[in-house]
């Protein structure tokens, strides 16, 4: 099945919050097997459409397709098949974190062994055992990430949706998730996520799409979108930014 | 978008920063109540929906206050204004605890990266607390002081009952704000927490003693012994603000004044208090969580997820949503609150409509003769029943955005629902069996115990069905601040419209049980219990069917209307 469909195919995604246009009508091929880094500034629009995709967040228009499986046509299908990280959404926090991947996998309809099996080996492998009962509401910014890749990694999807996995994280943190993400591509899965953070993006991604004003403006593999130079200019003259003069602000020096 | 490429300022020498006053505070809270407006049509219906239901108490309070004050009789007179007033500060102190909560438009944590003095703060967050439909009515309500003191003693005892309403308000303001600040600072604790839940039982209890009194009071007992009280009353700072007025009507001009200075001390009291828990609670969730709890040896994660006494639930989908409720109505201070203050009123009301609807509690405690009625008794045991499953009507507002993780599993709705039936029904059936036991026992009924208990499940089943339905088409969502009491601007509303549209299906959904009670007296006693078992249980399922199916097509929308948004 891997070989016949995309891992995730989008068409047509919009949505409009109040007649403003949030995402104007995204459409995306993210090949099997690849890591797929959406690249965007704040407000582009990167978590409405990782949320349509997924099935947390009903689209006005168009389609997001898991390996072939409708996300909002044929969701109890789909959701199997894919693991989500969403950014700015609460865990059910006041479970410690032993509890909360106990939770997430009955409700995933896993065997209770497996999960215990395999609860404690994402627990040591991201260095939450020492945790131990403390809740998640307790934990840092970094440890929640990593629970939170934990929870969408227990049941062994296809795909991983992560919607900003590396904000917020400590270096140490960061190149634990790294090696975790790009162990599971060489395994045969397929990564999307999100994120601004150019150095990271260019390190690990096959393929990278940037998102602007709610519209997917450049996409192909790494080497395509970027050519001979660096990634973060090619961002900066996508999306528009400002050069500062050296006029402005001038109360700020003394 | 481009910043404006201005002509250099540049100040070298620092400006002194102009003073912040209340008026920012007010213009602030105003501004973000008309952006939190901004296309949410059912919101501002729903406000202005709050403001007329204002104006109406606020009507008929403002008629029976100048009713009562401007007689003649001193009795009268003072027992509308000193007992009236209490009533008003009692309501506005309890209330937010039990019902309604606190509009936290303004949360104090926002501001605590700012520099301002305690005293701007405070005095600027009070300002906005006054800003809002509560405060206006009561202020509308207590005006009819102010007129019947201009009736009786002219002009200057109307301009001292004026500043004794204006003062009445500010009183009512900072007390409830200063309550439920401590009470969400110790509910926050780890330490004194289980200590502040039996206060606020207790506090939730207070509430039907007042009941009783105003029964009491209705039924004219003895009003010289009333208004004896009352006087007494209108010393203590619930009944001075309010009495003010009254003293300068009957010549006392002193007693006025000393009223006055009891109000305001009061206020300053309250203020302080305020200001100390405030200060607590922007600074005290930054502080260092507990240490790392090891995990016992040898456990897994599965056992760990569910508790000892639920160790026999199937570790399924089910079991998870089951064990996972659980640990949250007890581990969020929101839910924890919501839940020991139902169990309180439903013990308690009863027994004071039971006993005090009668002839009073102190015939009922030296054990004379009481006439139930077992229509009453059995309309009480109703109205507990559903009132004990009102807690759920805004469930997935509690959960926020963690719904997330049950909408990506793709939680069938039935099972969902059922599963929190489950999970509250382990904390509320044996607080409903007790009563059944208990109550019965205490009015010398014991042979009611079984149509006490099948009412109750069953009006209890029906009310978790009809609020699981409100639960899915009218959530909303509730502030992510450190305060289990706070609320968004016009979420009071909100609550309560819902909280009355559930009451009452709830109760309409159990008609024909009381019909049965009424119709067939003789042999209800011994059907009346696995009558209503079944009711209960048939109404929770049709119930969970019902809104589960909606649920099923709902549920990103459910998400996005419990996500708190900022």
């Amino acid at each position: 099945m891997t070989g016949e469909h995309p891992a995730l195919t989008l068409r047509g995604l919009a949505k409009s919050f109040d007649g403003k246009v949030a995402v104007g009508g995204v459409d995306l091929d993210v090949p099997a097997g690849s890591f797929y880094g959406l690249l965007g500034p704040n407000g582009a629009g990167k978590t409405t459409t990782l949320s349509m995709a997924v099935g947390l967040l009903r689209p006005d228009m168009g389609q997001a397709v898991v390996l072939g499986h409708d996300v909002w046509a044929d969701p109890v299908q789909a959701k199997r098949l894919f693991g989500v990280m969403p950014d700015g959404v609460r865990l059910f926090d006041r479970l410690s974190g032993a509890e909360l991947l106990a939770y997430q996998g009955l409700l995933r309809g896993m065997d209770p062994a497996e999960v215990d099996r395999r609860a404690a080996e994402l627990l040591d492998v991201l260095a939450l055992g020492d945790a131990g009962r403390t809740l998640v509401v307790d934990y840092s910014a970094g440890m929640k990430k990593k629970i939170g890749l934990a929870c969408a990694l227990l049941h062994g999807p296809r795909l991983l949706v992560l919607d900003e996995p590396f904000e917020a994280v400590d270096p140490v943190s960061a190149a634990l998730i790294r090696d975790i993400l790009l162990r599971y591509v060489a395994g045969g899965g397929t990564v999307v996520f999100s994120s601004h953070v150019m150095e990271v993006v260019e390190r690990i991604c096959t393929h990278v799409a940037i998102l602007a004003q709610g519209r997917i403006q450049r996409f192909g593999t790494l080497d395509e979108v970027r050519g001979q130079r660096r990634l973060e200019e090619v961002f900066v003259e996508v999306v528009g930014g400002r050069t500062a003069t050296g006029e402005e602000l001038s109360w700020l020096s003394r | 978008m481009a910043l404006p490429v201005s002509t250099p300022v540049a100040p070298t020498t620092a400006t002194a920063p102009r003073p912040v006053s209340a008026r920012h505070f007010a213009r602030l809270k105003l501004r973000v109540m008309a952006n939190g407006f901004r296309g949410q049509t059912a919101k501002v219906v729903l406000f202005v929906l709050g403001l007329i239901g204002g104006l109406w108490f606020a009507a008929m309070g403002f008629f029976l206050l100048l009713a009562t004050g401007a007689t003649d009789n001193p009795n009268v007179s003072v027992i509308g204004a000193g007992l009236g007033g209490a009533v008003i500060v009692l309501g506005w102190v309890l209330l937010p605890l039990v019902f309604f909560g606190v509009d936290e438009t303004l949360d104090p944590a926002r501001f605590a990266l700012l520099p301002l003095t305690r005293r701007t703060l405070v005095t600027g967050l009070l300002t906005a607390a006054l800003i809002g439909a509560p405060a206006l009515a009561t202020l509308l309500a207590t005006g009819g002081l102010v007129v019947a003191a201009g009736l009786l003693g002219g002009v200057g005892a109307a301009l001292v009952a004026a500043v004794g309403v204006v003062g009445g308000v500010l009183l009512c303001v900072a007390a409830s704000r200063a309550v439920t600040s401590a009470f969400a600072g110790m509910l926050r604790s780890r330490r004194v927490r289980d200590l502040a839940a039996v206060l606020l039982a207790v506090l939730a209890a207070l509430l039907a003693p007042l009941q009783l009194l105003l029964m009491r009071g209705a039924e004219g007992a003895d009003w010289d012994r009333v208004a004896d009280v009352a006087r007494i009353v209108s010393w203590t700072p619930f009944g001075a603000p309010y009495t003010a007025g009254l003293e300068v009507a009957q010549g006392r001009w002193w007693a006025a004044l000393l009223k006055l200075a009891v109000t305001a001390v009061t206020i300053a009291v309250l203020l302080v208090w305020w200001s100390r828990t405030m200060e607590s609670a922007m600074v005290g969730t930054a502080s260092a969580g507990p240490a790392a709890k090891p995990a016992s040896a040898g456990s897994s994660a599965v056992g760990a997820l569910f508790p000892r006494l639920l160790a026999r639930l199937p570790r399924n989908r089910f079991g998870a949503l089951v064990a996972r409720e659980a640990r949250y109505w007890w581990r969020d201070a929101r839910r924890r609150s919501g839940l020991i203050t139902l169990a309180v009123i439903g013990v308690f009301v009863p027994v004071m409509i039971n006993l005090g609807g009668t002839s009073g509690m102190n015939d009922a405690l030296s054990g004379s003769d009481v006439e139930v009625s077992p229509l009453l008794f059995s309309l009480s045991m109703v109205f507990v029943g559903t009132m004990a499953a009102l807690n759920l009507a805004n469930q997935f507002g509690y959960d926020g955005s963690a719904y997330a993780a049950n909408v990506i599993a793709g939680v069938p709705g039935q099972t969902e629902l059922r599963a929190r039936f489950v999970a509250y029904s382990l904390y509320m059936v044996p607080l409903l069996v007790l009563i059944a036991l208990l109550l019965p026992f205490v009015l010398g009924e014991p042979a009611w115990a079984g149509v006490a208990a099948g009412t109750l499940l069953a009006s209890y089943g029906a009310g978790l069905g009809v609020n699981a339905l409100v639960s899915v088409i009218g959530a909303y969502d509730l502030p992510e601040t450190s305060n289990p009491f706070a609320m968004n601007t016009g979420a009071g509303m909100t609550r309560s419209l819902l909280s009355i549209v559930a009451l009452l299906a709830s109760v309409v959904a159990t008609v024909p049980l009381l019909l049965a009670n009424v119709l067939l007296p003789g042999f209800w006693l011994w059907l009346a219990l696995p009558a209503g078992l079944a009711y209960g249980v048939g109404g929770a399922l049709l119930g969970a069917y019902i809104a589960g199916d909606r649920l099923d097509r709902r549920m990103p929308e459910l998400l996005h209307a419990v996500t708190p948004r900022r």
